[in-house]
């Protein structure tokens, strides 16, 4: 058992795929039990039998054709023409838009890509310092994560089966907090910074608002119908790729139709990824709750943490660590499970668990050796990763402190559910 | 062999574009038929389910080909190519016996389900549905062996598989 633990745990630093490194666990597992191993079959053809799951595929699809069309610059004229008259105006309207897409793309590295390509140059030329605009752009990238309809959000509620909308509703203030002390990290750095400032004109609103005219009904019809009660949520995910699809090919033409079938496998790519890694861990996960893997941990986690208190402190150490070696969608699956039924013991809401775990999840995005938003901008701005590292450390510090409060301050979570 | 890969990633992404592009229109035509005439076609939401699987499995084989499946691969960087080549052989190994497993006990989890006449979408035999899976995971099985044989021969260039490929 432990050679074949630390046989697997070779082979994932090595790089096997995550799903392959599940199966043979689950398959070692039921062996062990004397369970017939066509029994995998069974849990992973369960992803045919959850409704939701349509919401993944189909606002990842609208996401990629998004992020291909000019949608991305819209956003930005859009957003600077409301909020650059700021001071630090053009740094926030980073963190604003930048937040907005990775919602509705789902935190997967395109933020990066669509909009750090039109915000890095932009923001250089406003006069922010190069290693700001660096730090700001990486991170910025990971935000958004906890408004709707993001995907990690999403299959949240899937995994720990937990209404969607309420999840919706609980991420709003957690999201805004975020968002709100990085805003305030990026006027405290620049208040002695000369920027050259824009003033505010209605006619630059209006005509950016006129150039967004067909994007503009998405949002309001998606994010309306969601927390009206009027869409459920996979409908609006519906709603929102055909929506996507006629805008961006028949209306505006900024993606051909030979372009579709590339856009369609780039984004069902990811989706296999995810949901293989779903359908293996929802087998390795019903073993180990058979053999008692829970309860285990809990007496072992109960064995040196009495108050809720410190097991929110234990909690957030490992769901950091956690972060720093696993990618979001993955460590939802594999994790959630295991630690819904310790956390209950603690009297933690499985909501604020959820903004607890994303939030922290969503620093693994910026921290070594593997946070994916640190290659991708180092690739994306040819800049060695160690600089981007550094750029971005004081940014990472801000979002660890919105992190404790959003962990010991579950209100914060629970006011609007 | 050329020739092999070319026709196999067409087959993929006709599947792909095929199912993505059916469930948007049944799924907005669910919502519609709905809201507007108060019906619905009743096997709509569970072929929708059932897409999901074909989608998400036929994703998956894509992501094979890609070799884009979601991996930690924390050490990689730090080896010399040599050392590469060998771990790269040993986890695509590992994920080609894996996957060969998974493939064969689906097949069997599909006959079972044919000798028991299980039924979906009201009287089809679930097997026609279920056969995905034993088929998705050998050709993934598969297609890392080809990587496991292609990385035996050198014929697998650095620059095919970058590790900071975004």
């Amino acid at each position: 058992m432990i050679v074949f633990g630390a046989l697997l745990l070779l082979l994932a630093i090595f790089g096997a795929p995550l799903f392959a490194l599940i199966a043979a666990s689950a398959l070692y597992s039921y062996s062990r039990e004397d369970i017939d191993l066509s029994a995998l079959a069974i849990e992973f053809f369960s992803i045919a039998e959850m409704p939701v799951l349509l919401a993944i595929p189909l606002f990842t699809f609208a996401g990629y054709l998004l992020s291909a069309s000019k949608a991305p610059s819209r956003l930005v004229r859009l957003t600077d023409a409301l909020l650059g008259w700021m001071p630090g105006g053009l740094a926030i309207v980073s963190l604003a838009a930048c937040a907005f897409f990775t919602a509705f793309t789902g935190a997967s590295g395109v933020t990066i890509i669509a909009l750090g390509a039109i915000l890095y140059p932009a923001l250089k030329q406003s006069g922010y310092e190069p290693k700001f605009n660096l730090g700001l752009v990486t991170s910025a990238g990971s935000l958004g994560l906890l408004f709707a309809p993001s995907l990690p959000l999403i299959l949240y509620g899937i995994v720990a089966g937990i209404s969607i909308d309420t999840l919706f509703r609980a991420g709003v203030l957690p999201g805004m907090l975020m968002l709100a002390m990085l805003a305030g990290w990026c006027l405290w750095v620049n208040r002695d910074q000369k920027q050259t400032l824009k003033r505010f004109s209605w006619k630059t609103v209006g005509s950016a608002l006129w150039e967004s005219k067909w994007e503009l009904p998405l949002p309001i019809v998606v994010l309306g119908g969601i927390y009206s009660g009027y869409f459920a949520v996979s409908e609006a995910a519906a709603v929102t790729a055909l929506y996507a699809l006629i805008v961006e090919v028949i209306v505006l033409r900024e993606i051909s139709f030979k372009q579709l079938p590339d856009l369609m496998r780039e984004s069902m790519l990811l989706v296999g990824g995810i949901l293989v890694i779903l359908g293996m861990s929802l087998a390795s996960t019903n073993i180990m709750i058979d053999t008692g893997v829970p309860q285990k941990l809990l007496g072992w986690v109960s064995g040196f943490v009495d108050t809720q208190t410190s097991f929110l402190i234990l909690l957030l150490l490992f769901l950091l660590v956690l972060g720093a070696i696993l990618d979001i969608f993955s460590a939802l699956v594999l994790v959630v499970p295991l630690i819904l039924p310790v956390a209950a013991q603690y009297n933690i809401d499985p909501v604020h668990l959820g903004m607890v775990f994303l939030s922290a999840m969503q620093l693994g995005y910026l921290t070594p050796p593997v946070g994916l938003n640190l290659f991708i901008a180092s690739y994306r701005f040819e800049r060695p990763i160690t600089e981007v590292y550094s750029a971005t450390f004081p940014f990472l510090l801000i979002l660890l402190l919105s992190v404790i409060v959003i962990t010991f301050w579950p209100q914060l979570s629970m006011a609007l559910v | 062999m050329k020739q092999l890969a070319r026709w196999g990633k067409a087959a993929e992404d006709a599947v792909l574009v095929l199912l993505l592009g059916a469930m948007i229109v049944l799924a907005c035509s669910q919502i519609v038929l709905r809201n507007f005439f108060d019906a619905g076609l009743i096997w709509g939401d569970e072929a929708l389910r059932l897409m999901v699987l074909w989608l998400a499995l036929a994703g998956a084989v894509a992501a094979s080909r890609a070799d884009k499946h979601i991996a930690i691969d924390v050490m990689s960087r730090f080896l010399p190519p040599w050392g590469r080549r060998l771990t790269r052989v040993a986890t695509n190994l590992f994920t080609a016996v894996v996957c060969g497993c998974v493939a064969w006990f689906a097949a069997d989890f599909v006959l079972q389900a044919r000798e028991y006449e299980d039924e979906l979408l009201g009287g089809l035999p679930a097997w026609w549905f279920q056969i995905i899976m034993p088929i998705a995971f050998a050709l993934m099985s598969w297609r890392y062996l080809v990587f496991v044989i292609l990385d035996i021969a050198g014929r697998r260039s650095e620059s095919e598989r970058s590790v900071s490929d975004a």
